[in-house]
């Protein structure tokens, strides 16, 4: 409460190719590396699980994570009218307070109709530039660029996101064989150069710029996707395979009361 | 199987909305009086269909949780009501599109009933557009298939309702299909209703109808014909401005009896329910909702 961001902060996210607590048992190292980036011993963390429909489960599980190291939060857009949306107060100012927004996985076009109605697209842009690191798996990786694809649909889409990353991206990019020609396929058709992710990749970036891409298992890749004359050229990048860390064990039951204090329903 | 989307207008008397404000297999899961009638909208629909005679198909229903984020609860309380009945009943979720296995126009056009749920009209009507999917159901409207749907869902289809979405209830603007406004849950979140009011007072939503838990208003074309209740003692008005005071009428509704034995609403008989259960699994539908 009451702590000033510094004002130099530079915008930073990372985007998952998938992983993180939501996809990742016992070794979320890739949760690890976001939280370092906010430099804070107790970051404030407030989840986003818009593009699952603010799935209970997927909240209760975020607590769990986060809720034992962080202070953690989270604001639901569809549970407003029962006080159970985690965040009563004003949007903007309670999320220009986080050191982190974590967006959760899920469809990126129902998540951006349900953010523009609320104009978080708008204040997550304003908590980029503030310095607020933002991060997400899926859903959460694809929506701060400018162009993606998405897959999440019974055929591939071409999706505007945000636009804070003037770049394309695909997630998911080893999980399905059929991701990489679609992605292909769209970047020879006009479709701007962009970062493919495998599952367990995180894509670094400060500022518009990519600095690393980390990754929470061996062999994980990540790629630069560009077109090369008539073709499509992809260039595989430097990933630094994290050593995996024991994550804390979290107390399950503690967490849940956390959660159930936060939405306000009786433990 | 299914008939592809026909694309063919049917002359406005003939396009049907169901509007609730409250009830249904979410809030009323032991009263099946107003998803019954939902149903016989549907026959309706079939039997006006071109080979709607002796060989006419069962009323196909698709379920659209939007407003609620495709809660499991919605999704399952809705098979649970329909599963028995005469009709083809799926769900169509936006948040786990994975599933589909049609384009959304044809999964949407190849209906007879669209069934809209409840919860948040603001999310509502914010995924339908990111989906194009508003454009989808005027075009349904338009070819004749029912729109049925309660609170958010019912109020959508207006000018404009009151919503919660953010918490305190205030008006929002819906699809427009018809004119006029609607709020819902009058007894149940008796809130709504002073907001509403003073909107329609002022100017700031047209006037219109408020209904209780309950009740249904039955529209074809523009026209209000019918106003259905599954419990007694329900009630609706109409409320309009005239020269900024407010003049408001009772509506009485017509409550609801329980469908005739062995009539097209009747409860299938163990083999029909057996049959349609390896249907669904053929189609891949039989798998737990939202796993």
């Amino acid at each position: 409460m009451g702590r000033q961001s510094p004002p130099s902060r530079t915008p930073q996210i990372v985007a998952l190719g998938g992983g993180g607590f939501s996809m990742e048992k016992s070794s979320s190292v890739l949760d690890d590396y976001v939280l370092s980036l906010t430099g804070c011993e107790r970051p404030r963390v407030c989840f986003l699980p818009t593009a699952s429909g603010d799935a209970d489960h997927y909240i209760v599980r975020f607590y769990r994570r986060f809720a034992p190291t962080c202070d953690a939060s989270h604001v639901s857009l569809f549970r407003r009218d029962q006080g159970t949306s985690g965040v009563e107060d004003d949007l903007a100012s309670h999320l220009l307070a986080q050191d982190l927004i974590y967006v959760g996985g899920g469809n990126v076009v129902s998540m951006l109709g349900a953010w523009r109605a609320y104009g978080l697209d708008d204040i997550l842009r304003s908590a980029w530039r503030a310095g607020v690191v933002l991060c997400g798996p899926s859903a959460g990786s694809l929506c701060w660029f400018a162009e993606a694809l998405s897959a999440f649909h019974g055929a591939p889409q071409r999706v505007r996101g945000l636009g804070l990353l003037p770049y394309s991206n695909c997630v998911h990019y080893d999980a399905e064989p059929a991701r990489r020609h679609e992605y292909h396929r769209f970047v020879g058709d006009g479709m701007r150069p962009g970062f493919a992710a495998d599952d367990g990749v995180a894509l670094h970036f400060r500022g518009t710029l990519l600095e690393r891409a980390v990754a929470s298992r061996p062999g994980a890749s990540a790629y630069r996707v560009e077109p090369a004359g008539r073709a499509v050229a992809e260039f595989p990048l430097d990933v630094t395979h994290l050593a995996t860390s024991r994550s804390p064990d979290t107390d399950g039951a503690s967490a849940d009361a956390a959660y159930a204090r936060r939405v306000g329903v009786a433990a | 199987m299914s008939h592809p989307p026909t694309g063919a207008e049917t002359p406005l008397a003939r396009r049907v909305i169901f509007a609730m404000g409250g009830g249904g297999f979410t809030m009323e899961p032991s009263n099946p009086l107003l998803d019954d009638y939902v149903l016989t909208l549907g026959v309706e629909r079939v039997r006006a269909s071109p080979g709607g005679g002796l060989h006419a198909h069962e009323p196909r229903i698709l379920f659209l949780p939007t407003a609620s984020g495709d809660t499991n609860a919605q999704i399952n309380a809705f098979h649970a009501r329909f599963a028995d009945r005469h009709c083809v009943a799926e769900h169509l979720s936006l948040f786990r599109l994975r599933d589909l296995r049609r384009s959304l126009a044809e999964t949407v056009l190849s209906q007879d009933i669209l069934y809209v749920g409840g919860g948040s009209m603001r999310n509502l009507l914010a995924i339908w557009r990111a989906h194009n999917l508003d454009r989808l159901l005027i075009r349904a409207w338009r070819e004749g298939i029912v729109l049925a749907g309660i609170s958010a869902g019912a109020m959508c289809w207006f000018q404009g309702g009151i919503t919660r979405s953010s918490g305190p209830p205030e008006p929002l603007a819906g699809l427009g299909l018809l004119a006029g406004s609607l709020t819902v849950h009058a007894d149940g979140e008796p809130e709504r209703l002073p907001v509403w009011l003073a909107a329609v007072r002022e100017g700031r939503l047209p006037g219109g109808w408020s209904l209780d838990d309950g009740v249904g208003l039955l529209f074809r074309g523009e026209q209000m014909k019918r106003v259905v209740s599954s419990r007694p003692g329900a009630s609706a008005q109409r409320v309009d401005a005239i020269a900024g005071e407010l003049v408001r009428h009772r509506l009485t509704p017509e409550l609801l009896g329980a469908p005739v034995a062995g009539g097209p609403l009747a409860t299938i008989d163990d083999d029909v329910r057996e049959l349609r259960a390896v249907h669904r699994m053929r189609r891949g539908i039989a798998r737990e909702p939202g796993s």
